[in-house]
């Protein structure tokens, strides 16, 4: 098991942000097995440890191949040891002052749940993480590439998002949903997907960003080398934010696990036990 | 006896026409690679489209065909006399006797295999790659990975409550082992019962490019005195799109499906 993997089971076993505890504890007895089995086609250094640092491959079209477990590493402390995943907490935590300008609705909205101790999370209520939340919880998510569609399994949520490169474009006016409908283009190695089309539903993190159905996320998905995808996730919402604001978020490969089943259950029981006005 | 059955049902009927009017323009998207009429109309005879390594490709979104006669609220019709163990009789008559409320799905948990895959209403999308095949369920959004690379179902797994499958051809049918369930699920909508033993056997053979056999195996020797097998015509879904349909409201969907 490589350094990665020990920090992600670690941090599987620790993150515990807000109150979203009660989910994850739901989530702590994963199949160990299956969370241990090394990926096939990895380029391994000399000592055998895989070398993520090797180019990206690429698909018989020539199209990087953004194929893979993915996670987004949770920050480590003093000691070294996993902390929580800062971006599911807060996804504006690397933005500088006056980057992400919130109206005064959203700005209340924010405040409001630190009273509340995140305790109306709409995930507290085993619903739907959405985008870009489903990325950031540190559970790992797969990706799956074809020439006409990717597709994106997220063992968080446990649920998918379709990615279409087909050519089609974002349906006018659609009915709202959780994960909102996405296509894609290529601008040279980076894959842009552009979703629209949410309900105002999902928050963007656990303290709370809020969205409406203005929301239209663009993703920019860039595989830098074999062991590592730059996510450049930006966040156009006018009825939300006074600009759109963007977070950059690096992805691990994770080379000797699996995206496993995580469903969230019995939400009303742990519901009742969570603090905050 | 009807009652608490047909409730559900019409509720996600009534949540799939309402997403089917406002969808229309997503719904419509030709689907790529589908060979065609000289009309343009996707040529649903034609011979079963195969990979570049040679086996039938399975992609497309799927769902129970028209004219296939089992039945979401009884999945062994045609079976005569069901080989349930004692236990499994009993646990199933009580569920029999309240028309199967109680089922998983009240709570917006999983149907369960095959039940998740069996609903003429929510289809499913496969994704075949050469290493990997994926089954999206419309039904709750949630997804199966088939994994193709070689790795063996482990001996005493976590259970879940879609199990953990692989996937090997044997000729031209792709068979899908899954095991590793929990016993939460059940069989069909009135609650034909499985255990923690179950042995999920599908075998997937596509006929052309519009049509699919899919026989699905039961071995479960702590509910079934014998492994029991139904055969499900599948119909292909061409120039159309899954939908979103999340169970998002566990509170309101349970009030709704009550014992009688």
């Amino acid at each position: 098991m490589d350094d990665a993997n020990q920090l992600q089971r670690g941090s599987r076993a620790m993150r515990t942000p807000l109150t979203l505890c009660a989910l994850v504890l739901v989530s702590l007895p994963a199949a160990a097995q299956w969370t241990e089995f090394p990926l096939k086609n990895v380029p391994r250094l000399a000592n055998g440890e895989p070398n993520l640092s090797a180019p990206a491959p690429r698909t018989s079209d020539g199209r990087p191949d953004l194929s893979g477990v993915w996670w987004v590493r949770p920050s480590t402390d003093a000691n070294g040891n996993p902390g929580q995943p800062r971006f599911f907490i807060n996804l504006a935590a690397d933005a500088k002052p006056g980057e992400v300008t919130m109206l005064p609705w959203a700005l209340a909205f924010v405040k409001e749940q630190v009273t509340t101790l995140g305790k109306n999370h709409p995930v507290s209520k085993c619903l739907p993480p959405g985008v870009p939340l489903s990325y950031t919880a540190g559970a790992p998510f797969k990706i799956v590439q074809t020439p006409d569609l990717v597709v994106m399994l997220y063992e968080y949520s446990n649920s998918f998002r379709q990615v279409f490169l087909d050519g089609r474009g974002l349906p006018r006016d659609p009915q709202p949903v959780w994960v909102g409908y996405s296509v894609a283009r290529w601008e040279d190695d980076t894959l842009v997907v552009e979703t629209a089309g949410f309900n105002d539903k999902t928050w963007l993190d656990g303290i709370g960003h809020p969205h409406t159905e203005a929301l239209r996320v663009t993703e920019r998905l860039r595989r830098r080398d074999f062991g590592h995808l730059d996510m450049q996730i930006t966040i156009d919402d006018p009825k939300a934010y006074e600009k759109p604001w963007t977070a950059l978020i690096p992805a691990q490969l994770a080379t000797s696990t699996d995206v496993m089943e995580y469903v969230c259950v019995e939400n009303e029981k742990s519901l009742q036990h969570m603090v905050g006005k | 006896m009807a009652v608490s059955i047909v409730r559900p049902t019409l509720v996600l009927f009534a949540c799939v026409l309402f997403a089917a009017v406002c969808q229309a323009q997503w719904l419509s998207s030709p689907s790529p690679g589908i060979p065609r009429l000289a009309d343009g109309k996707p040529d649903l005879n034609a011979a079963v489209p195969r990979t570049s390594y040679g086996k039938p490709d399975l992609s497309g979104v799927w769902r129970r065909a028209a004219d296939d006669t089992h039945s979401t609220t009884f999945l062994a019709s045609g079976l005569g006399e069901i080989p349930l163990q004692p236990s499994a009789r009993e646990l199933y008559n009580r569920r029999l006797a309240v028309d199967g409320a109680g089922r998983p799905a009240e709570r917006c948990l999983p149907h369960g295999l095959p039940l998740d895959m069996m609903f003429r209403e929510a289809p499913f999308r496969i994704v075949q790659t050469p290493a990997l095949t994926v089954i999206l369920l419309e039904m709750f959004n949630r997804f199966r990975q088939v994994p193709t690379d070689g790795r063996s179902l482990v001996p005493d797994p976590q259970p879940t409550w879609l199990g953990y499958s692989t996937g090997r051809w044997e000729g031209d049918e792709f068979v899908v082992e899954t095991v590793g369930f929990n016993d939460q699920t059940w069989l069909d909508n009135r609650g034909l019962p499985h255990s923690d033993a179950l042995r999920l056997t599908e075998r997937f053979k596509r006929l052309n490019v519009g049509r699919m056999d899919l026989t699905f195996t039961i071995d479960d020797a702590k509910a079934y005195t014998r492994p029991w097998s139904v055969t499900m015509k599948f119909e292909l879904l061409p120039d159309t799109d899954l939908l979103e349909y999340m169970c998002d409201n566990e509170k309101w969907a349970s009030t709704r499906a009550q014992p009688r």
